[in-house]
């Protein structure tokens, strides 16, 4: 899995489908989201952690995130939620992808894998 | 705030047409970021130089940060996108909302305002009319004149801060200096109730609009356009805009100067 962090055709949609589904739990600031994805995927999937940034705009403007400023500790913190439309959104992201997992276990196992929470 | 650190990545994103309000959010989420990494760099016993080396290497290089902004179009600036329609259309847009917009509420302000002539216990007469007149004239002034120029700092603002290619930004200046200087509004009173006249007079058009409790378009009814006062006028609004933009690159090339002196030294 860690290779996966050079093959950026390997992400297509991956940090959007990860953002999401860790935001679902709460809103969050870039570094603790960040620590939040590797504590969820074990550290297997590397991304270089700015890169998530873009990722949260782009899914601010399309309505899937609302962002606020907040002072935390002295320090303005830019905090991201999930919206209903980026709930929606995340469903069919996450049956899109359990589809796509199954069909490569098929094909490299030969086995279908229960779906898993990611 | 400034984030000194991220000032190339910015100037890149900005140069390849990110929004400014992207471009600066994403140098703040940055620093924070890398800051937050060097803590807990630091935490773990790491020296401060290791700390932020190591941070640096985990936030990403300036590539792969610029290239994840510049692969989302979504966060790319209007003027960027489309630069034609925001310096070639937009001076034609602002002005004749400017000019209808400021016509209206001229419109507006005449019929609503007849209980401050009563306040002051005028009746309709000469004296009254020429304080009006002064009124108005000096509104409309303040569009003609005005208006105009506050659109060509605009476009000078905005392409700057998208670092737009000067072209563009002097097309936009241009455009809304020429046809700004080629509109006019005046506006007089008679002195008697409901007798005002209000007339937009353009270069391009010899459409004329005047009021009487309403607002209407007659054609030929009043003198046509005065050439030499427009064109006057547009020589001023370009003298002035091309003044203001001389002062400000003498300026920029000041201070870039100083930084880059303070920098060596």
């Amino acid at each position: 899995m860690r290779d996966m962090a050079t093959n950026p055709s390997f992400m297509n949609g991956v940090p959007e489908l990860l953002i999401l589904r860790t935001l679902e739990t709460g809103e969050m600031y870039g570094y603790e989201l960040v620590q939040a994805i590797q504590v969820r995927t074990n550290q297997a999937i590397k991304i270089g952690e700015g890169v998530v940034y873009p990722a949260l705009h782009a899914l601010e403007s399309e309505g899937m995130l609302k962002s606020r400023r907040k002072l935390v500790n002295g320090r303005t913190r830019v905090y991201y939620a999930l919206t209903r439309k980026g709930e929606k959104h995340l469903s069919g992201l996450v049956r899109h992808w359990q589809h796509i997992t199954d069909a490569i276990g098929l094909a490299i196992g030969g086995t279908v894998h229960a779906a898993t929470a990611l | 705030m400034p984030q000194p650190r991220f000032d190339r990545l910015s100037e890149r994103l900005l140069r390849a047409g990110v929004a400014p309000r992207h471009v600066r959010r994403y140098a703040r989420e940055l620093s924070d970021h890398f800051d937050d990494l060097v803590r807990e760099e630091k935490a773990h016993g790491s020296a401060r130089e290791l700390a932020e080396t190591r941070a640096l290497s985990r936030l990403g290089n300036d590539d792969d940060l610029a290239d994840a902004m510049l692969s989302r179009p979504e966060l790319k600036s209007l003027t960027a996108r489309f630069p034609w329609a925001v310096f070639g259309l937009g001076p034609v847009v602002l002005l004749a909302l400017s000019i209808v917009g400021g016509l209206y509420f001229e419109v507006w302000l005449i019929n609503h305002t007849s209980f401050v002539w009563a306040w002051f216990h005028m009746q309709p007469s000469p004296a009254s009319a020429r304080i009006a007149t002064k009124i108005y004239t000096a509104y409309n002034t303040l569009i003609i004149y005005g208006g105009p120029l506050l659109f060509a700092w605009l476009f000078t603002w905005m392409g700057s801060r998208q670092r737009m290619r000067p072209a563009w930004i002097v097309t936009g200046v241009v455009l809304i200096c020429v046809l700004g200087g080629l509109q006019n509004l005046i506006f007089y009173d008679t002195g008697c109730r409901g007798c005002g006249v209000l007339l937009i007079q353009s270069g391009f058009a010899n459409g004329i609009a005047w009021w009487d409790k309403g607002l209407h378009f007659g054609n030929g009814l009043f003198a046509p356009f005065p050439w030499a006062e427009g064109l006057a006028r547009v020589v001023l609004n370009l003298i002035i805009a091309g003044g203001v933009w001389w002062w400000l690159t003498v300026r920029k090339k000041a201070s870039t100067a100083v930084a880059f002196h303070t920098a060596r030294t």
